[in-house]
């Protein structure tokens, strides 16, 4: 998917957020240092006195996937949504160093409008990214999720998979270059989380990096180049998958 | 911004029109209001020009509400306002789309009031229609930026539709009232001394409404979850 993508990446800059204040511009250019596309110092969140984050330092880098572990409360979810720019720490930096272009998100909700069909759901989304898709690029990326057949029906007909499977299709028509998912598995068969693993191994292909906070950590830790674990609200490990000791961590 | 604005609106209209929700249930509240004050008036007897516009103009706020409640529900079902806020849409777009939306889906409703109105209420246009068009342009104006702004504020809470009102009304009362004044001048054909006067009321309400939603509609729309 290649529409329009270069002119609308000139309506936004890379994002750079600090604690406690509003979004500001950062002068780096993508590429500019190695390869990182999103990179979190510092982090610390507050949810009124309780301390859900603290001190939390990783780094996202392209073509590689970094998956985000911990137990129930541990501030997975919490820390992606800093990183994606939708909450704001209370403390540190999230340098994200792509335009909002070309990130994405994909979690427990679906994005979908139940009363428009999958090709008008996706036409929608495309269009709120600067895209303007053909038709048939449309059902190229329906094809390539499994819903080229009900391309037409609206998409609260669907189910929780077949909708999952147009959340994914939404973010394969971005063409990100840095993309979050939290637990985008939840839900799924057997045979959608495994065409989800495997696209998430072709966005980690076409240089995408990826954040991805799991509960399947020993079947999804295979896909990944680096862990990080959060536990009591800090950073337990940072550093390579093939190294991580999951120890009594079962989520 | 504007392209996506009017993807928003495009979207959001066509939902409303084919769900049959806010819209229907904003023209059947309308009519239903216009209906039942027809009853108070003695047989025989006529409501007068005053009367029937700020009943006319009560339908419409009372459809506002909503309209704009059905417009922000839209991207509760499925958590699309997370997938708005995670897009590079402006919220100003945002904004820009639902208050256009509700505009036109109030213009809409309102084509059915006007009509209820001379029929149930007796009244007929025996003033100025151009005068009549542009007050219900720039009444709804105000009405529909007011709204998207204030939707943003109600969306998510369990008493969104008390809460919505409660805001919204007390703010809309100098364009209500300017609306009435003009219109019951219009019906009447007796045009009020001070019609100029309520026209730049809702003018400058308007750029207030406008302002107020462009700067503030990000803050209410964001809010983390």
């Amino acid at each position: 998917m290649t529409s329009s993508a270069s002119a609308h990446e000139m309506d936004r800059p890379p994002r750079k957020t600090s604690g406690g204040g509003e979004p500001v511009r950062t002068h780096m250019g993508d590429g500019e240092r190695g390869d990182v596309r999103v990179e979190v110092r510092g982090v610390g969140k507050f949810f009124g006195s309780k301390l859900v984050l603290r001190g939390v330092d990783c780094a996202a880098l392209a073509g590689e996937a970094l998956l985000v572990v911990g137990g129930n409360g541990a501030g997975k979810t919490t820390l992606l949504k800093i990183m994606a720019g939708l909450a704001r720490p209370s403390a540190g930096v999230v340098d994200v160093r792509v335009p909002p272009e070309a990130c994405a998100y994909l979690g427990h909700a679906t994005f979908q409008y139940p009363r428009l069909s999958a090709v008008a759901n996706l036409t929608f989304w495309a269009r709120m990214y600067g895209l303007a898709p053909s038709r048939a690029e449309l059902e190229a990326v329906l094809e390539r999720v499994g819903l080229a057949r009900v391309a037409g029906e609206p998409a609260g007909t669907f189910s929780r998979g077949m909708a999952q499977r147009l959340n994914l299709a939404r973010v394969f028509l971005i063409g990100p270059r840095l993309v979050f998912l939290d637990e985008p598995g939840t839900g799924l068969d057997p045979a959608s989380q495994e065409l989800l693993r495997r696209e998430i191994n072709g966005l980690k292909a076409s240089g995408a990096a990826v954040v991805w906070v799991s509960h399947h950590l020993s079947a999804d830790l295979p896909f990944a180049e680096k862990v990080l674990h959060l536990r009591d609200a800090g950073v337990a490990y940072f550093g390579p998958a093939a190294e991580f000791d999951a120890g009594g961590l079962t989520c | 911004m504007l392209r996506r604005a009017a993807a928003i609106a495009g979207k959001d209209l066509r939902l409303s029109v084919g769900g049959g929700q806010g819209l229907v249930q904003a023209m059947l509240l309308g009519l239903l209001l216009i209906f039942l004050f027809s009853l108070s008036r003695p047989t025989g007897e006529l409501v007068s020009g005053q009367a029937a516009a700020a009943i006319f103009w009560l339908a419409s706020a009372f459809g506002l509400v909503l309209v704009f409640n059905d417009l922000f529900s839209l991207e509760e079902v499925g958590g699309c306002r997370l997938g708005l806020l995670s897009s590079p849409v402006p919220e100003h777009s945002v904004w820009l789309g639902k208050g256009l939306a509700g505009f036109l889906l109030l213009v809409l409703s309102q084509m059915v009031f006007l009509p209820a109105a001379a029929v149930f209420l007796g009244q007929d246009i025996r003033g100025s229609v151009p005068t009549l068009v542009l007050a219900l342009i720039g009444v709804d104006w105000g009405l529909a930026a007011l709204g998207a702004l204030l939707g943003a504020l109600a969306q998510g809470q369990a008493a969104r539709e008390s809460l919505f009102s409660v805001i919204l009304f007390p703010l809309l009362l100098p364009v209500l009232l300017g609306g009435i004044r003009i219109f019951a001048g219009v019906f009447s054909g007796e045009p009020a001394p001070d019609e100029a006067l309520w026209a730049a009321i809702i003018v400058a309400f308007d750029a207030v409404f406008s302002a107020a939603g462009a700067f503030l509609f990000p803050f209410l729309y964001t809010g983390e979850e």
